[in-house]
């Protein structure tokens, strides 16, 4: 027995998606959805609970992070109602969920909040430059320690108690029983769905898009790897200057192709970008473009006297991992992952 | 008896000849007493063969003719004008069927084909040599008309009519004209108020100096037939004193002591005992309920000048010529704790829904409480497998989503719920739902099986409805208000008007047309009309639609203030009845009356309403009566014509003429067979044959075809790539 609530589809509107309310279950996206099956079956299912507000039947399925929005559906779909929309702002919907600071919830659906939030950082970062006198070795050894302490304290503090929440709504409190045993054996799932996507690939016609994302995906984690673990602006071995410039040029290039799309609005899965989405691919080039151009500088010996390149890449990162990373759109990358893996233990 | 007949008997291309041994028929009848041409002919239907008819029957001076050829479904009228276009009257004119009923379901066995076919023209020639003349029967009718039902159907078709130039008597039982419309505030798709529409209908019929209109009018007696319908009718008083002054009036409507539920609004409000159904309600005299001012005598005192209570109703007599019937419907009153109703305080039917929603302006209030959200419930009463009304009422979808849109558009905030069965909003209409759906009104679907529950939790009004589109998952619907969705059911007094004008009603009690797509707003009486929704369930467009197609079937019956009859009908044999009675009692039509002749009492038939349906005459003890065309000699004499013995030998087949299956008897082959048989050397394939004769592939494929068919050439294995076929001449 469930209460039917049309409050919901007022709250989802925020989360960007306006027009599922036009469906009229005729069940067309899930007959050409290539990655639903009879098993697990969607976008349809989603957009009835999304319009009944059911919102408990939500939150204990795994099933939107099973899209990877080709947008085949919006295509088909004869009433307009956008189910690829509808199952991305659902994504972000759950990701406010999972989040225990309801930080991610604020970002979604509150612009000024956002741009408030990026502006604060900015702030910061210049009040620290100003206490470090511009100096820039002090600056740069900051930065470097900033993210590896960022990365820990975000994954430590936010993301581990996310995916615990994750995990409570999806396997526990459904009261899906899960023998310890499959915990294990079902940890390859994670792993190839974090750096391949593998199941992106049964889309239809997305073979480009996703070899573009996934090495974009190697391109960043390796940057990520390349300037926390390896010192890369401060590194003097060259394979790892080179191996910097081309990961930090993969990320920078490959972003420049998702702006464009997402400019051209051509695929379906590119003519309704949120905030977050226009966040994510703006900060990732820019990250990818100023971290080019700082060991550039570096290497040219004129970083000294563009100290404001350094900065703005400060500011980027700052932003990128204290907002972008933990509230905004980069959790997709880690939620999704393990869905696929909740998923695969749900399955067996 | 007719002495001179004459025979054709068609061979219809080849669809009779074929497997009846027409030209055999067409000699045996040569021998036949009484028969002057016999003939078997190609097509007796042509043009040519209808010319040579004439001038047979002209030369030869026949008094009868009869065609065997196909059914009279499709050629009676063809040759009865053949007859009167030789001067024969189309009377003495039999048709015979010997392909539906003899070449075509016998074609396995010719021989008795031909057999039962000598039979059937046998009977044919006995039946017609009993014809007699007959002319068709003509009427004088009145060229007035009555409209029963003064709702937007009847208004309609008695502006149209009396345009037309008849004279119109506009009967509505209720003292106010309009019907159900004028409830409804604001329609699809003009977005006119209902009330509107009724005052500028009402508005046309005053400009019309042939329309008398009787409100509080009720129908009391019905006589007569077409073109003189007699009916009497009962005016009931509006107990207002007709030379009061207008102010006083509205006075007396102010201070009236007494309120009563006011049945207008569906009880949602009171109102006085003097009253109108809305302020500006038509015609625009007030009504005293004088029962309920019976003690009240202060008043009735104060206001004796304005106030007529000793008015008597009246009885008046009409003659008519026709009569349309527009009575309109019942909204379906759901029982006591149907869904709640009545049981749960805040559920209600749509038409109580649409009468708050114009009682409340600015905020949507329902006992005191505001409503926020909206429960509809479709089908209710209607679509019943089981139930009493098995029908769709058509109308009520489309209604509901338009008043949940009305709902949005005049209240701010108002949630609505649809739970349906199949939503059917057909053509136009469509865009309301589109509409409704895309603002966000939910949409459920239950089955018939499986019915939502309406139900008290505490303070708050649930529907639990098993949702077809949720995988069957059980719902809960928390709703302020829970609307009943109700359809359209025959009127009350349906029952009564089918007795009084004869219309026969369905199952449903809607009244019966008599064919649904050829004869759609007749009756069985003739000179009875019917339209708009005391038909079925139909929308404002389709009343309208209906009540002037009658109005236009009237108007062309009435025009030349004569109607041609069919003279086939019961005729009474005055020296052989003795009226018993069992005729009268038997007829539906009530055509047969007892009347007084030469001291003696027989039974009349009255040709204008008998339809010669030939029910009384078996039923005569006396055997006194008969029905014209049918006369019980002339079906003996059928029964004798099919009896008889007939003689058809096996027809002789020549040995030389057998043909193998699939062959024809071509006598030449047509000039592209030779040509493409020319290029052909022992073996050949279509694309050699192509390239010799410069045609098209698809010509040559085609006839290599069809002369494979035939037999003339025949496939002669495969070319060396496995592509074409040869071919080789057989």
């Amino acid at each position: 027995m469930s209460r039917v609530n049309p409050e919901f589809a007022t709250e989802l509107k925020k989360y960007g998606a306006n027009d599922f309310s036009a469906c009229f279950n005729c069940g067309n996206c899930t007959a050409t959805c290539s990655l639903s099956t009879s098993d697990s079956s969607f976008p349809r299912e989603l957009i009835r609970y999304s319009t009944l507000g059911l919102e408990d039947e939500i939150k204990a399925s795994l099933k939107p992070w099973e899209c990877y929005y080709c947008g085949e559906c919006s295509t088909q779909c004869p009433r307009q109602a956008e189910p690829g929309e509808l199952m991305m702002s659902l994504r972000r919907w759950l990701t406010a969920k999972y989040d225990w600071t309801s930080l991610s919830g604020l970002m979604y659906k509150s612009l000024p909040a956002s741009i408030t939030a990026f502006v604060l950082t900015f702030i910061g970062v210049l009040v620290f430059a100003f206490n470090a006198d511009f100096d820039l070795e002090h600056m740069m050894h900051v930065g470097h320690l900033f993210e590896a302490i960022a990365i820990a304290s975000i994954m430590t503090v936010i993301f581990v108690p996310n995916i615990i929440r994750m995990w409570y709504f999806t396997i526990l409190k459904p009261k899906t029983k899960v023998p310890f045993k499959r915990y294990v054996s079902s940890i390859g799932e994670f792993f190839v769905t974090m750096f391949v996507q593998k199941r992106a690939l049964d889309c239809d016609d997305n073979r480009f898009r996703w070899f573009e994302h996934f090495i974009l995906v190697i391109g960043y984690l390796s940057l990520l790897f390349t300037t926390v673990f390896m010192d890369w602006f401060s590194s003097q071995y060259m394979f790892v200057i080179v191996f910097g410039y081309v990961v930090s040029a993969i990320v920078f290039v490959v972003t420049i192709d998702f702006v464009n799309s997402r400019m051209k609005k051509k695929k379906a899965m590119n003519q309704q970008s949120q905030p977050s989405d226009w966040f994510f691919v703006i900060w990732l080039f820019m990250m990818g473009l100023t971290a080019f151009m700082t060991r550039l500088f570096i290497d040219l010996n004129i970083l000294e006297m563009n100290k404001w390149l350094y900065i703005l890449h400060f500011t980027i990162l700052v932003q990128w991992a204290l907002i972008i990373v933990p509230f905004g759109k980069w959790t997709h990358f880690l939620y999704r992952s393990f869905a696929m893996y909740f998923a695969k233990l749900k399955e067996n | 008896m007719k002495e001179r007949i004459g025979v054709y008997i068609c061979h219809c291309g080849g669809n009779i000849s074929d497997y009846v041994d027409v030209e055999e028929l067409g000699k045996m009848f040569h021998q036949e007493d009484n028969v002057v041409i016999s003939k078997d002919v190609m097509f007796a239907c042509a043009d040519s063969n209808q010319k040579d008819m004439v001038k047979d029957i002209q030369e030869n001076n026949l008094d009868a003719i009869v065609v065997c050829s196909c059914s009279p479904k499709l050629h009676l009228h063809t040759f009865k004008n053949v007859a009167a276009r030789a001067g024969l009257n189309p009377s003495n004119y039999v048709q015979v069927n010997i392909r539906e009923q003899c070449s075509w379901p016998h074609s396995d066995r010719p021989r008795e084909a031909t057999v039962k076919a000598a039979g059937l023209i046998r009977a044919g020639i006995n039946r017609v040599s009993f014809s007699e003349s007959l002319e068709n029967i003509e009427l004088t009718v009145k060229k007035s008309v009555l409209v029963l039902g003064a709702g937007v159907a009847g208004m309609k078709a008695a502006i149209d009519l009396a345009k037309s130039g008849n004279e119109v008597f506009l009967i509505e039982k209720d003292f106010f004209v309009g019907g159900r419309i004028a409830q409804k505030d604001g329609l699809f798709m003009s977005g006119q108020k209902g009330k509107e529409i009724v005052a500028s209908l009402y508005e046309d019929i005053k400009k019309q100096t042939n329309i008398t209109v009787f409100t509080g009018t009720t129908v009391e007696k019905v006589s007569g037939s077409l073109g003189n319908f007699h009916v009497d009718i009962k005016v009931k008083p509006r107990f207002i004193n007709g030379k009061a002054d207008k102010q006083a009036v509205k006075r007396a409507m102010d201070e009236c002591p007494v309120s009563v539920d006011d049945a207008f609004n569906l009880g949602l409000t009171k109102r006085k005992a003097i009253y109108k159904n809305y302020p500006e309600a038509l015609p625009d005299v007030p009504v005293v309920e004088a029962e309920l001012l019976k003690n009240e005598t202060d008043f009735v005192a104060k206001f004796a000048s304005t106030l007529n209570l000793n008015e008597q109703e009246e009885t008046l007599s009409l003659i008519v010529g026709s009569v349309l019937v527009t009575t309109g419907y019942d909204h379906y009153q759901p029982k006591e704790g149907e869904y709640g109703y009545k049981t749960i305080d805040n559920v209600v039917t749509l038409p109580e829904l649409n009468r708050l929603m114009e009682l409340n302006p600015e905020k949507l209030v329902y006992n005191g409480k505001q409503i926020k959200s909206v429960a509809f419930i479709y089908c209710v009463g209607s679509r019943q497998t089981k139930g009493e009304n098995k029908y769709c009422s058509r109308q009520c979808c489309t209604s509901t989503i338009h008043t949940s849109l009305q709902l949005k558009e005049k209240y701010e905030n108002i949630q609505t719920y649809h739970v349906y069965r199949d939503i059917r909003t057909y053509g136009k209409q469509e865009i309301l739902y589109d509409k409704s759906s895309k603002q966000g009104d939910i949409y459920f679907k239950y089955e018939e099986k499986e019915m939502p529950v309406v139900e008290k939790e505490g303070k708050s009004t649930i529907v639990k409805v098993k949702d077809y589109l949720t995988a069957k998952k059980q719902m809960e619907i928390e709703a302020d208000l829970v609307v009943l969705v109700t359809g359209m059911v025959a009127r009350e007094d349906s029952t009564h008007i089918s007795e009084m004008f004869k219309i026969p009603i369905g199952r449903d009690k809607f009244f019966n047309e008599i064919h649904p797509k050829l004869k759609p707003v007749e009756t069985v009486i003739k000179g009875v009309y019917i339209g708009g929704t005391c038909q079925g369930p139909k929308n404002v467009s389709e009343s309208v639609q209906s009540s002037l197609a009658g109005a236009s079937k009237i108007t062309a019956l009435l025009k030349s203030g004569t109607v041609s009859v069919d003279p086939i009908i019961a005729r009474v044999n005055a020296d052989a009845c003795t009226w018993c009675g069992k005729c009268s009692d038997v007829c539906d039509y009530t055509a047969i009356k007892e009347v007084e002749a030469d001291g003696k009492h027989i039974a009349a038939v009255n040709k204008a309403v008998c339809t010669g349906c030939g029910i009384c005459a078996p039923v005569c003890p006396a055997n006194a009566i008969d029905i014209a065309q049918y006369t019980d000699q002339g079906i003996e004499s059928m029964i004798d014509g099919f009896m008889h013995e007939v003689e058809i030998r096996e027809k002789e087949v020549n040995p030389e003429e057998v043909q193998e299956e699939g062959k024809v008897g071509m006598k030449e082959y047509p000039q592209i067979w030779k040509n493409i048989l020319e290029t052909m050397d022992e073996k050949t394939t279509i694309p050699q044959v192509v390239e010799k004769l410069k045609v098209s592939g698809e010509l040559v494929t085609y006839h290599m075809m069809t002369m494979n068919r035939y037999g003339v050439v025949v496939p002669a294995g495969m070319d060396a790539k496995e592509e074409y076929f040869y071919y080789k001449k057989k």
